[in-house]
């Protein structure tokens, strides 16, 4: 196969251009061997194997989960996105996104809140303030949409392009 | 051309998957955000780890005195900002999973090999490094010991990484090279896509209500998601992906050997973005507005991880602490606690009326009891308390100067010290203090925190409160100073 691969296409790589990449990846594989060297030196072989096991289902949870979950949304975002403003669904989908985020980390906290930890480590209701945030996002979002529109509106009636 | 299904697939999840704003010049753009956050973490990770545990020959700076708590909250909150980052990242590049054939040779499988290490490590590394945040621990390892171990593997990784897609970074450094095609197929890849599920339907089963010859997956999905009309002003109506196919065979046919060149070359020569000439479905002002949304997402999510939980190290922020794992001004003496007096085991030892504190330098010693210490000449600091887990507060401290307990046993000021607490185990039980802060005059053995007796929380009896170090090394319930040089 001597196709152009997707998105990398063919590059005439320099002299000093191979100079440099080839001391990149020596430094690079001396920084693996060092982390491994080290995981080895501290860690039993059953915690290495635990963290085997993580790296593992990290890669599989976001090739196998997250990402697949991603493209549906935005499949189904992309339909909806003849239905709507086109401008209007790249603000939802933002909003979405920074939500989404903001939820990933906020979640192990009311879990690990459950588990009864010093008073002063995680001492705030994580609950509430998730759903405030979500609230909040909702009105910043539903605003920003709004002023879109009527922008857009008004650049219609004076006969200017819609962005 | 029907006998190859894996390849079919992976190609038909390439036309799926590609969007504008999956491109090289967009995986630059967000992989020089995230190789700069991840430097900033090893940095100050590596000065973090050596504060904890130093070689024999260093030795730290004790000024400026909140250095720690500068260099430990940038390394928390780069951390949290790498989760939109490289969320960002591996959104650009999520095409490149699909490549076909998935592996050529011994070199692309070293290639693909170290990307998804490389992946796998930097995910693991920031979710461990947060949830260690909230001390939730539910891994079957040590934190410290793999946190330090994977950030080597993560640098390493990346520097194979840059080393690796060097011509691609140097071709889409700048804005104005543009941004690559995002779909590069050539005329027999889009035929195998776009070809029926099933090559024939058999015969006998033509003539049966329902059967048809389906097309190809890709085409139909994207039909589906089409079918609607589209409300936007100025869109083309259906954009079947029939059409944009016919047009790329077509212009796989202009250059039937090599497409590639066609599609590579980033000289301008008409005004034209280069990413229209890759036939994309999306027109370009929608393709440049879905390319700064998706910029604007990511910068409005790193903003507000950042934002929303920074204010536990950085105290302007304060007001915007919604999400952090820690408040500054709360707990006793108006200071929050990582470890209690119970968790540490020392509720009944650290209110026993006998403490002492015993300070020794060689067959020399001498104990001293708090109404001894208090006795002492008492000097005040206002010294910040950093933990490694990246929330600080300032706090004012205090006490008795070390440098004068020291000196009471003979000791020269530029000596080191053994710290020893009440703690019935844990990893700082017994510690090491570096001649640095020995000499320094503002490190305390602490008695009052904020005008009030010290909390038993805090350290009661007596604590250690030295200048830039980490929360865990100063020493709360003392029970003795040990010189050992």
């Amino acid at each position: 196969m001597t196709d152009p691969r997707l998105s990398e296409p063919q590059i005439a790589v320099s002299p000093g251009m191979a100079r440099v990449r080839a001391l990149l990846i020596g430094v690079g594989a001396a920084g693996l061997a060092l982390g491994a060297v080290v995981l080895f030196v501290l860690q039993s072989p059953m915690a290495i194997l635990g963290v085997v096991a993580w790296l593992l289902g990290a890669i599989i949870l976001h090739d196998a989960v997250l990402s697949p979950i991603v493209l549906g949304v935005s499949v189904l975002a992309r339909r909806a996105g003849r239905k709507v403003s086109r401008t209007v669904l790249l603000i939802i989908q933002g909003a979405v996104i920074v939500g989404a985020i903001l939820t990933l980390l906020v979640v192990p906290e009311i879990y690990a809140k459950t588990l009864g930890p010093a008073p002063t480590v995680l001492p705030f209701d994580y609950v509430l303030r998730l759903a405030l945030m979500w609230l909040a996002l909702i009105v910043v979002t539903a605003a920003v949409c709004a002023v879109y529109l009527r922008r857009a509106r008004r650049r219609q009636a004076n006969g200017m392009p819609v962005s | 051309m029907q006998q190859q299904p894996v390849r079919r697939l992976l190609l038909n999840m390439q036309r799926a998957v590609a969007a504008p704003t999956r491109n090289p010049r967009l995986a630059v753009v967000l992989g020089r955000l995230l190789a700069t956050a991840f430097l900033i973490c090893f940095a100050t990770g590596l000065y973090s780890h050596f504060l904890q545990q130093p070689l024999p020959w260093m030795r730290f700076p004790t000024w400026p005195a909140n250095l720690y708590q500068v260099t430990q909250g940038i390394h928390i909150t780069a951390g949290i900002a790498c989760f939109p980052l490289i969320f960002g990242k591996l959104y650009t590049v999520f095409p490149n999973l699909f490549q076909t054939p998935p592996v050529t040779g011994l070199k692309g499988l070293l290639e693909r090999g170290s990307i998804a290490l490389f992946v796998g490590a930097s995910l693991v590394e920031i979710v461990i490094g947060l949830l260690n945040t909230y001390q939730f621990y539910p891994w079957p390892f040590g934190f410290r010991e793999t946190h330090f171990a994977l950030s080597f593997v993560i640098i390493g990784s990346l520097a194979i990484h840059i080393g690796v897609k060097l011509p691609i970074i140097a071709t889409y450094w700048r804005k104005r090279d543009g941004y690559a095609p995002t779909l590069v197929q050539t005329a027999e890849e889009l035929s195998l896509v776009d070809a029926p599920l099933i090559d024939a339907v058999p015969p006998v089963l033509q003539g049966a209500p329902g059967v048809r010859q389906a097309a190809g997956l890709t085409g139909r999905l994207l039909r589906w998601i089409d079918s609607t009309p589209s409300l936007d002003e100025g869109a083309p109506a259906v954009v079947a992906p029939a059409e944009v196919a016919l047009a790329v065979v077509a212009l796989a046919e202009a250059a039937p050997v090599e497409p590639a060149p066609v599609e590579a070359a980033p000289v301008e020569t008409d005004g034209i973005d280069p990413d229209l000439r890759s036939l994309e479905p999306e027109p370009r002002p929608r393709a440049s507005a879905s390319r700064r949304a998706f910029l604007i997402t990511i910068g409005a999510s790193a903003a507000a991880v950042v934002l929303l939980t920074a204010g536990q190290s950085f105290a302007f922020l304060r007001p915007f602490n919604v999400f952090a794992p820690r408040e500054k001004g709360i707990g006793p003496n108006q200071l929050p606690i990582n470890r209690t007096a119970a968790a540490a085991q020392v509720t009944k030892t650290a209110v026993d009326p006998n403490w002492v504190l015993t300070v020794s330098n060689g067959s020399r010693s001498q104990t001293f009891s708090r109404a001894s210490l208090l006795a002492l000449p008492q000097t005040t600091v206002d010294l910040p308390i950093s933990c490694v887990e990246g929330w600080s507060q300032m706090a004012t401290w205090t006490g008795v100067r070390l440098q004068s307990l020291v000196a009471m046993v003979g000791a020269s000021p530029d000596s080191a010290l053994r710290l020893m607490s009440l703690e019935k185990e844990g990893g700082y039980r017994v510690t090491q203090m570096g001649s640095e802060y020995v000499s320094d005059p503002t490190t305390l053995v602490a008695l009052t925190l904020n005008g009030e007796t010290l909390d038993i929380d805090h350290g009661f009896p007596a604590r250690m409160i030295a200048p830039g170090r980490p929360g865990v090394l100063q020493t709360k319930w003392l029970s003795s100073l040990e010189v050992t040089s």
